[in-house]
């Protein structure tokens, strides 16, 4: 018996016990209820997803009814792919193309990378934030305002944890909301630029942007030390700075900055003018 | 803004309107009543819709949908076997009434058949034969090539054959 006959034989028996057209839109009807029900109950939020041009490069943003859950480097260098990025995503999200919904970022990321660095106030969504630690460590680094730097020891000390730099690390490059949760603004406890998830030339552009100089290498440079406990700014050279603890420690481009984070000039180095000059 | 790279599948509910018939179909052939084959219905959309994250935009959403649908189907028939190591088995099928051409024998006995194939070969014969998938898609599921899916479906149909009553 070959292949046709084969067919043929198989053909017959399957249209004497093929379902009645009725009875297969009947049972629909039934399991509609059914799967309805319990389908609701396991449904993803739904978010929208979309692109945004920015000077540095594609950023892929997702927006939930809560906030921006995600905004990465389309292009990212560690090979990350769109594609792995969008399937990140639709763990946590029925994500859907709509270019109204991220609107409002694109808005404020274009006044940001004009120069507005007040500009960004969406809310965020740390739901892709990984665990406790990790979403805590972002959100304290939401406190860290543009035109400040904080080194990975000093977050995780403010986190609680002060050995836990490492940790910080890995929260940093698994950060979800570049730029929102400003990752580019933790930095080495001895001014080095430590690592970005985006690459370090977005990192160097962002700080600059900021209003950071950076030397030839990767060593932010002329900066001015905060003190988050004391709440007192100082040349980085002043006797009193060099007495506190590193671990409360914000690292800002200039006097000016660090006074708008409600910081007052240490009395004894007199740092307005250090900056001024 | 338009990104070559920014695809997504359609949405879950289109992919569920679009192929509920077919895997409804599906079901009622597999299973020997109406409460196995909405069981199964429902098994197979909430295990895809768990899943579906892990469905790129690729074109291929329909074999995918029969690879869980044999999936679960498998499934079911192993839990079916834990339980009828306690329980009385079912009876294997009757071959007097199959020979006699009685449609509903016939249907359990060609599902009886389908479950003593191996799995590659069921999973294949299963999604040519009675999902309508071509062997291009069959490849895609069972990854293998087109034509290693088709020496599957022809062996397994042999297999059926050479056991049917005459």
């Amino acid at each position: 018996m070959n292949d046709a006959d084969l067919d043929r034989w198989l053909e017959k028996i399957l249209n004497r016990t093929a379902p009645a057209a009725g009875e297969i839109a009947r049972t629909l009807e039934t399991a509609h209820a059914r799967l309805g029900r319990r389908l609701d109950a396991v449904r993803r939020e739904p978010a929208a997803v979309g692109i945004i041009a920015s000077p540095l490069g594609d950023l892929l943003a997702v927006v939930s009814d809560r906030g921006l859950a995600m905004l990465k480097y389309a292009a990212m260098p560690d090979g990350k792919s769109l594609a792995q990025l969008l399937a990140k995503a639709r763990e946590s999200f029925d994500l859907y193309l709509d270019d109204v919904r991220i609107g409002p970022v694109r808005a404020e990321l274009e006044r940001f990378f004009a120069g507005d660095l007040a500009s960004l106030s969406y809310p965020v969504d740390l739901r892709l934030a990984g665990e406790g630690f990790q979403r805590a460590v972002l959100r304290l680094l939401r406190k860290v305002s543009p035109g400040a730097t904080i080194s990975y020891q000093a977050l995780g000390a403010w986190a609680g944890a002060p050995k836990a730099s490492r940790a910080v690390g890995n929260a940093m490059h698994t950060n979800p909301i570049a730029i929102y949760a400003p990752c580019h603004r933790v930095i080495q406890s001895n001014g080095g630029l430590g690592g970005y998830a985006g690459g370090l030339p977005i990192k160097r552009k962002l700080l600059r942007l900021e209003g950071f100089r950076l030397d030839g290498g990767n060593k932010l440079m002329g900066a001015v030390l905060g003190h988050r406990g004391t709440g007192i700014f100082c040349r980085p050279d002043c006797r009193a700075a060099r007495r506190t603890d590193r671990t409360q420690q914000l690292l800002f481009c200039d006097g000016y900055h660090a006074r708008r984070a409600g910081l007052r000039a240490c009395k004894i180095c007199q740092p307005a003018e250090a900056a001024n000059g | 803004m338009a990104h070559p790279d920014l695809k997504l599948p359609p949405p879950f509910d289109e992919l569920l309107r679009l192929h509920e018939h077919e895997i409804m179909r599906l079901c009622l052939r597999l299973t020997a009543d109406r409460q196995d084959a909405l069981d199964l219905f429902q098994d197979i959309w909430l295990r895809a819709y768990r899943a579906y994250p892990r469905l790129s935009a690729a074109p291929n959403a329909r074999a995918w949908l029969f690879t869980i649908a044999t999936n679960r189907d498998r499934n079911r028939r192993r839990d079916r076997m834990r339980r009828d190591r306690i329980f009385a088995p079912e009876p294997i099928g009757d071959h007097r009434a199959a020979a006699a051409n009685d449609p509903a024998a016939l249907a359990t006995h060609l599902r009886r058949s389908i479950e003593r194939l191996p799995d590659h070969q069921r999973r294949a014969f299963v999604m040519r034969k009675l999902g309508g998938l071509n062997y291009e898609e069959i490849g895609t599921a069972l990854d293998c090539s087109p034509a290693a899916a088709r020496a599957h479906v022809f062996v397994a149909l042999k297999k059926i054959k050479a056991g049917w009553p005459s």
